[in-house]
């Protein structure tokens, strides 16, 4: 099992150290909810190392990429990163990523984990003359500030000048300890934020001055357990459940990534669904009676199964239950009731608008 | 280091009964079982009058993370239920052996409390990583 260059930081912390898509990772340190808080009301410190990331160079770079992905790719500038897909040619889902513009012919995608051999594999596959791919998920860390007081914290180690510039979904390369560090105005959580790419050897330093910066203003270092109850309140989706191989962006309920005039795979099928609609739809719930709904379990209709929980969960937040499911289409719409099968018992749940939390930025 | 009463017996499930007189045993999880589990957030409670054996799933406790069974440390009848778990199931954190408690049983065979462990051999049991 792989080990991140964090490794000894979260044993030294407490952390309860589980296996996730193939790296030992905390799942927390000392109480998920207690984590969840920091982050939406002071400062939460995750090590999400495992994420791979890929450099596209060369001067092909963007003809390549948009035929790979179904968003349009002119929006994009450099310093400026965003959010797309890789899809099969049938729509499914491949991965989710994040598209870095570093230059006029110099991407970096940053990819889940479980899917990095995959993504590499169809990237390959479908690899053009005058573009290079590399790998470099094993030489970097990659850590994530996110909190109303990331700015505060980062900011007596970094140039606040330059953190204050950085928009929502810009990054800038800034110095720590005389060495090159990539940071981004951007997070899974539904915070202001910030995520950080740095060289394993100084990933233990920024990681502890971070944690004795953000001292003061209640930092806590976070594990996978609250990662994952923050961004389901957020809504946002996470491969493997709202997205699979078989599960299309409009199905999954992020039909506005496909937005590309450009001939990608699987254009066909996803301006279709784009303009006539899915067959299934996902939706997002909260619980009205008691109740934690969990991946996988029913979803029923005037005792019609229409659909499944694609990721449930308790909100340390709203403190009751919710969700995403995906459902067939036109079965629930925003404001009905349906029900949940917990344990062969049916628990009543209301259909509510996406996200559940709502991005908090900073004034 | 959790907290192992002495005059509680246990199960290796980490369950604990506390005799209220010679016939009706209260239930709930240990200190143990609560830390490992951290922020309980739903607890569903047995119904009352059922008649459950030992050793069978009778209550269910949630963490934020996952669901765990609760089994029943002694056959009988259920009596009474700890209702305020529904409002407050962080109680079994605070509280396991107090205001956490799950339910009362009226116990069929008083000697199946001969088959618990008490509290020296159930801290054995914890400390073996059961």
């Amino acid at each position: 099992m792989k080990k991140t260059a964090l490794y000894q930081e979260h044993v030294r912390l407490g952390g309860n150290m589980v296996e996730f898509a193939g790296w030992q990772l905390p799942v927390m340190y000392s109480s998920i909810v207690e984590e969840h808080n920091a982050t939406r009301g002071k400062a939460g410190l995750f090590d999400v190392s495992h994420m791979g990331e890929i450099s596209v160079s060369g001067k092909r770079s963007a003809e390549y990429l948009s035929r790979l992905i179904p968003t349009r790719l002119d929006k994009l500038e450099k310093q400026k990163s965003m959010y797309s897909v890789f899809c099969n040619e049938t729509g499914g889902i491949i991965d989710d990523l994040f598209i870095y513009m570093a230059g006029e012919n110099d991407f970096f995608l940053v990819v889940n984990a479980a899917t990095l051999e995959k993504d590499l594999n169809w990237m390959r596959e479908h690899l053009i003359d005058g573009v290079d791919l590399s790998d470099r998920s094993s030489d970097l860390t990659k850590i994530d500030l996110q909190g109303p007081r990331s700015k505060d914290i980062l900011g007596k180690i970094m140039s606040i000048d330059s953190l204050s510039n950085l928009r929502r979904f810009y990054f800038g390369t800034f110095k720590y300890r005389g060495k090159d560090v990539m940071i981004s105005q951007s997070g899974y959580t539904g915070e202001f934020g910030f995520e950080i790419y740095i060289g394993n050897e100084l990933a233990p330093n920024i990681w502890n001055d971070i944690l004795d910066s953000g001292k003061e203003f209640g930092i806590l270092p976070v594990g996978l357990g609250a990662r994952d109850t923050l961004r389901l309140e957020s809504c946002y989706s996470l491969y493997g459940h709202e997205l699979n191989d078989n599960i299309s962006p409009i199905e999954a309920g992020i039909g506005w990534i496909v937005s590309s005039s450009a001939d990608y795979i699987a254009k066909n099928v996803l301006v279709k669904q784009k303009a006539g609609g899915a067959p299934r739809t996902n939706i997002v719930f909260k619980m009205k009676d008691r109740g934690v709904p969990r991946d996988g379990y029913r979803v029923l209709k005037n005792g019609e199964e229409i659909g499944y929980v694609t990721s449930g969960g308790f909100s340390p937040t709203l403190k009751i239950g919710i969700g995403m499911a995906l459902v067939k289409s036109g079965t629930v719409k925003t404001g009905d009731e349906f029900d949940v099968l917990i344990r062969d018992k049916s628990v009543r749940a209301t259909a509510v608008e996406r996200p559940i939390y709502k991005y908090n930025d900073i004034k | 280091m959790s907290l192992i009463p002495d005059d509680l017996k246990y199960t290796k499930d980490h369950e604990w009964v506390r005799m209220e007189t010679d016939l009706i045993a209260c239930c709930g999880i240990t200190d143990h079982a609560q830390e490992m589990l951290t922020d309980i957030v739903f607890v569903e409670l047995p119904e009352i009058n059922a008649e459950v054996k030992s050793g069978e799933q009778i209550a269910v406790v949630e963490s934020v993370k996952a669901v765990s069974d609760v089994f029943s440390p002694v056959s009988g009848r259920i009596l009474e239920i700890n209702k305020t778990l529904e409002d407050s199931p962080e109680l079994v954190n605070t509280s396991p052996y107090g205001e956490g408690w799950i339910c009362k049983i009226e116990i069929k065979n008083p000697r199946e409390m001969n088959d618990l462990m008490d509290a020296s051999a159930y801290n054995s049991h914890v400390e073996a990583g059961d």
